[in-house]
């Protein structure tokens, strides 16, 4: 895993010595950075705390929009609003993970694309309009991240890039150390047997929502990094679109096969826009990749890499 | 003003039967199956591309009559080949679950936008069943509205009859209430898993047919269609169908009543705030069992 | 795990290298519409316009004797990264000569082209566009604003109904509007209007997209009575469902759509039926004469080829590839950019219906070249009452009035 992961991001770190002069590029790989984490997140939660969550994306959505009002409204820096977005998102998600996480398998779905949904609503609203929303038309002018007098925004692609890149290994190492730590097998004996694992003290409810919480956090924070980096926001990034796209990396990455989700992260974003020129056919396509996938491809490309290196099934 | 409440409560009961017809499939085949179909929306569109096809381009003769008549064999063996090649593989695993609800996503995008690439991007408008309108004093009904009132409540009460009277809806029922138990007793499990399926394919393209023929079919409407039912079937409790029918009835009186009185945009909110509260308190909805 | 790194670096590789190819001497123009999503309708609108343009120019020997070459961008919903992305493909990657829009969002468009210089035609129609656009004329001095904001069009809406040879029996409007930045902008300008000339608007609704149920509404209306009721929501299904119900027990109202009798499944489906509402269309083309033989000449040719009346959007964007090439054609270059925009700037278009000029904020303004068209629904077809501006009647055609007014 250790190795994937090193392998993955000193690959994507030497790229902008490459494309660091072509936008389209390194905007991808900015997105793959990003998603990327916010995929792993969503894995992490699914396969392995086994807490089935249908809010990764509302979340994500929160972040972003906390960030983008405190920083408009209140003028806040947004070195700050960034952390206060991921600490908002993270008590949003505990506070959304206290009712949830004591129901069964797609109740917690339920609850949580509810969540998802109502924000659609509220935020296009006049209650969204009221905390700064923007109703509609959404946030315009979110400012770029000022850190020791330099802005980090689109405008500059390179340096946003290994502000991103640096962010990505931090939280990347976070979630590592949770799935390897102590909690990493409480989840995995929690799965395995929840009756056997509670009766030896481990406490599924309470690991559960620390790493909802967690996740949350991180989640948060780079949807507010999304926020200010594309300078704009609105709800359109609550769509099927960008839910069905999140959840096809996970499927081909493979559902609890961390670190394959950063691989399907990768695949995923690279697939979509080599077909967006297709324009209609392109959701298409992506639809069919994932019924096939879900049928014939288990555990996604990391499944795959073990079938055909049958010595290398330990790392995965 | 005592009119105009009656056309507001009239307004509730027609979103009510509407959502009735919308959530009913769905409810169904989670009760049984336990598999959440999340490709529902655009079986609805089937519904509404299937009779469009027949009517215009086809010119069938017969109406509306005979698209049902084709209707109902045509979305069984749909429904039927679809669990079999698609769902029923997934039960092996112990998270098919999950599984399902991705395959059911992924098949949504490729239905929908296989809509799109066959019958183009606008929105087609279908021929209504029955035009015209009933005068009573003061207030005038569509007549397809009362039609569309009838066939919902009707069909669901029927459909519950049947599963509660018939010796099919009593082994669908055993299915649904402990698997490993039906299968000792010799009912065949799979076929029912996929019979259910079948019919609630039946039941969804039916009501994308009565429904696209009062609004229209939209190849982009389905993930809305697929919202609606949801939010209907998680308020009613999931797989409970008198809860669905309930929850149908109080989410459309509850618009009406919202829209009238506070504005069309506090709606969604209000209804999905009520669904929010309703989870949170019962998370298995209005009716859901265990 | 080795093979699977070896397969990162692999599609890593594959993706950068992809489309890379560069073809035969053509020039590139980009074409970035909704071609899925709920506005796939008004993108296949512009695209029609578009395509007819270039296939015309191709015909009679392409542009500077190239053949001209339309590379396509989904821009879906208009999500900020996806708009970015297009830009970033479009005129980073694959260096388009031009941007041809239609309508493209809601200021990250402006912001995500403004990066580059090829010349980005849009039809945002809505002020946040034009606000990014005024907080750096310079910086986005590419773009062009192919007609007025919703604001603009409200006042020549607002001009119109005053216009109407017609005796309103009270003085109460009802204005529904969609939550976006296009309904509520109409919507206030349309109120703020009426109130000046001592109206009332006794209701004011704002709906989301979706709404089909509209009893609740009605069941107000019927009370108030008003003498206009200004539906503005840019979606067919909405509007039609909104005039079944409404028709059913009417009011002595005038029925006023906007820009919402437009979509052209209004028309197609509701026929005869839709007799007697008007609306209008921006940057239009009068109908059903057009104003010159010229002008009918395309008309017919567009008719012929897409079976279908002249939607809005369909001719200004044909218009404004039509303007560039004009444009390209005298700068001798077409990545000659400077020069490009000076020329669309400075010297306009000679169009089918006059020369159009670029206004303040690189907007094509509503003037007599590209006039903001009223029309209403007679025998089921759009009639041209009124051009604006000046606001004058179009040819003979007559006001009606409503069947279902007593």
């Amino acid at each position: 895993m250790v190795l994937i992961l090193s392998g993955f991001y000193c690959v994507m770190g030497i790229m902008p010595l490459f494309f660091g002069n072509t936008a389209y590029i390194m905007n991808i790989l900015i997105m793959i950075l990003i998603w990327a984490v916010v995929a792993s997140c969503w894995d992490v939660i699914m396969g392995f705390a086994g807490i089935f969550s249908f809010g990764q994306v509302a979340f994500y959505v929160i972040g972003a929009y906390a960030s983008a009002i405190l920083s408009v409204s209140l003028g806040i820096p947004p070195v700050f609003t960034i952390i206060m977005a991921g600490v908002i998102t993270g008590v949003i998600g505990v506070l959304v993970g206290l009712p949830c996480l004591k129901l069964a398998g797609p109740y917690v779905a339920l609850v949580t694309f509810a969540v998802h949904m109502t924000l659609i609503p509220f935020l296009r609203g006049p209650l969204g309009r009221a905390i700064g929303s923007g109703g509609s038309q959404g946030i315009l002018t979110i400012p770029p991240i000022n850190l020791l007098g330099f802005a980090f925004s689109s405008e500059q692609l390179v340096p946003f890039f290994y502000l991103t890149l640096f962010l990505t290994i931090i939280c990347t190492l976070i979630l590592a150390l949770i799935i390897k730590s102590y909690w990493g097998t409480a989840f995995l004996a929690l799965k395995d047997s929840e009756n056997f694992a509670t009766s030896l003290g481990i406490s599924a409810f309470k690991y559960k929502l620390m790493v909802f919480g967690i996740t949350s956090f991180i989640t948060g924070l780079f949807g507010a990094l999304y926020a200010h980096y594309v300078g704009m926001l609105s709800t359109k990034m609550l769509s099927m679109d960008v839910f069905t796209i999140l959840m096809i990396m996970m499927v081909i990455g493979g559902i609890g096969k961390y670190p394959g989700v950063v691989v399907g992260a990768v695949i995923t974003v690279t697939i979509n826009q080599l077909l967006a020129p297709l324009g209609m056919y392109r959701p298409l396509i992506m639809g069919a990749i994932v019924v096939v996938l879900v049928l014939f491809l288990r555990d996604g490309v990391i499944g795959l890499a073990q079938k055909f290196s049958p010595l290398q099934q330990k790392t995965g | 003003m005592v009119f105009e409440i009656i056309d507001v409560i009239i307004s509730g009961l027609i979103n009510g039967s509407v959502y009735a017809l919308m959530a009913v499939g769905l409810t169904l085949v989670y009760g049984v199956t336990k598999a959440f179909n999340f490709a529902y929306g655009s079986f609805y569109n089937m519904g509404g591309y299937f009779a469009w096809m027949l009517l215009i381009p086809l010119g069938m003769i017969g109406g509306y009559f005979s698209v049902f008549f084709i209707a109902i064999p045509v979305f069984f063996v749909v429904g039927y080949l679809l669990e079999k090649i698609l769902v029923s593989p997934l039960r092996k695993y112990d998270d098919w679950e999950m599984k399902v609800m991705m395959l059911t996503l992924g098949l949504s995008l490729f239905m929908d936008f296989g809509y799109q690439a066959v019958f183009g991007p606008r929105i087609k408008s279908l021929p209504g069943m029955i035009e015209g309108t009933l005068e009573l004093g003061q207030v005038v009904l569509f007549r397809q509205d009362i039609v569309i009132f009838i066939l919902s409540v009707g069909g669901m009460l029927c459909f519950g009859w049947l599963l509660n009277n018939t010796r099919t809806g009593m082994a669908v029922q055993a299915v649904a209430q402990n698997p490993a138990g039906a299968k000792i007793v010799g009912i065949p499990k799979d076929f029912i898993f996929a019979a259910t399926f079948a019919i609630s394919t039946i039941m969804v393209g039916f009501g994308g047919i009565l429904l696209c023929q009062k609004n229209f079919v939209d190849p982009m409407g389905s993930t809305n269609i697929m919202i609606k039912a949801w939010v209907i079937t998680a308020f009613g409790g999931m797989g409970s169908i008198s809860g669905s029918l309930y929850a149908a009835f109080i989410l459309g009186m509850l618009e009406a009543f919202v829209g009238w009185h506070f504005g069309m945009i506090y709606v969604q909110i209000a209804t999905l705030t009520l669904l929010l509260v309703t989870l949170t308190i019962r998370p298995r909805g209005l009716m859901g069992r265990e | 795990m080795k093979k699977l790194k070896v397969f990162v670096v692999v599609l890593a590789v594959f993706m950068f290298m992809g489309p890379w190819a560069f073809a035969a001497e053509t020039i590139k123009i980009g074409v970035p519409l909704a071609m899925t999503g709920a506005y796939a309708g008004s993108g296949d609108n512009y695209w029609k316009g578009i395509e007819m343009a270039t296939n015309e120019i191709n015909q009679s020997g392409g542009l500077l004797g190239k053949q001209i070459e339309i590379i396509r961008f989904d821009s879906q919903e208009f999500a900020p990264e996806v708009v970015m992305q297009g830009a970033d493909y479009l005129c980073g990657k694959m260096k388009v000569t031009s941007v041809h829009a239609g309508w493209a969002g809601w200021g990250q468009d402006i912001r995500a082209y403004g990066k580059y210089d090829a010349p980005f035609f849009c039809d945002d129609g809505a002020m946040p566009s034009v606000d990014v656009y005024k907080s750096n004329p310079e910086k986005y001095y590419n773009t062009y604003f192919i007609t007025d904001t919703g604001g603009d069009q409200a006042n020549s809406m607002f001009d119109m109904l005053t216009a109407l040879p017609y005796e309103y029996p009270n003085k109460k409007i009802v204005i529904i509007n969609t939550d976006d930045a296009w309904g509520i902008e109409v919507g206030d300008t349309l109120s703020k209007r009426f109130k000046k000339i001592g109206w009332k608007v006794a209701k004011r609704e704002t709906v989301p997209y979706g709404t089909n149920e509209w009893g609740p509404i009605l069941t107000k209306i019927r009370r108030i009575n008003p003498a206009i009721i200004h539906v503005e929501i840019p979606s067919s299904q909405e509007v039609i469902t909104f005039f079944r119900q409404f028709i059913k027990q009417p009011t002595n109202s005038i029925l006023s759509y906007g820009w919402s009798i437009t979509p052209l499944e209004v028309l197609a489906t509701m026929g005869k039926d839709a007799d007697g509402i008007v609306g209008e269309m921006p940057a239009g083309m009068p109908a059903p004469i057009a104003p010159d033989a010229k002008a009918q000449a395309w008309v017919d040719k567009y008719m012929d080829t897409y079976k279908h009346t002249i939607p809005a959007g369909s001719w200004i964007a044909y218009t404004s590839v039509m303007a560039w090439a004009d444009a390209v054609k005298a700068a001798g270059d077409e990545y000659d950019f400077k020069a490009v925009n000076k020329h669309l700037k400075e010297v306009g278009y000679d169009g089918l219906q006059g020369k159009i000029k670029f206004g303040e904020n690189n907007t094509i303004h509503a003037q007599p070249a590209a006039p903001i068209v009223h029309y209403q629904v007679q025998n089921g077809q759009l009639v041209a009452l009124y051009t604006d501006p000046p606001i004058k009647p179009y040819k003979d055609y007559k006001f009606q009035v409503p069947r279902w007014i007593k």
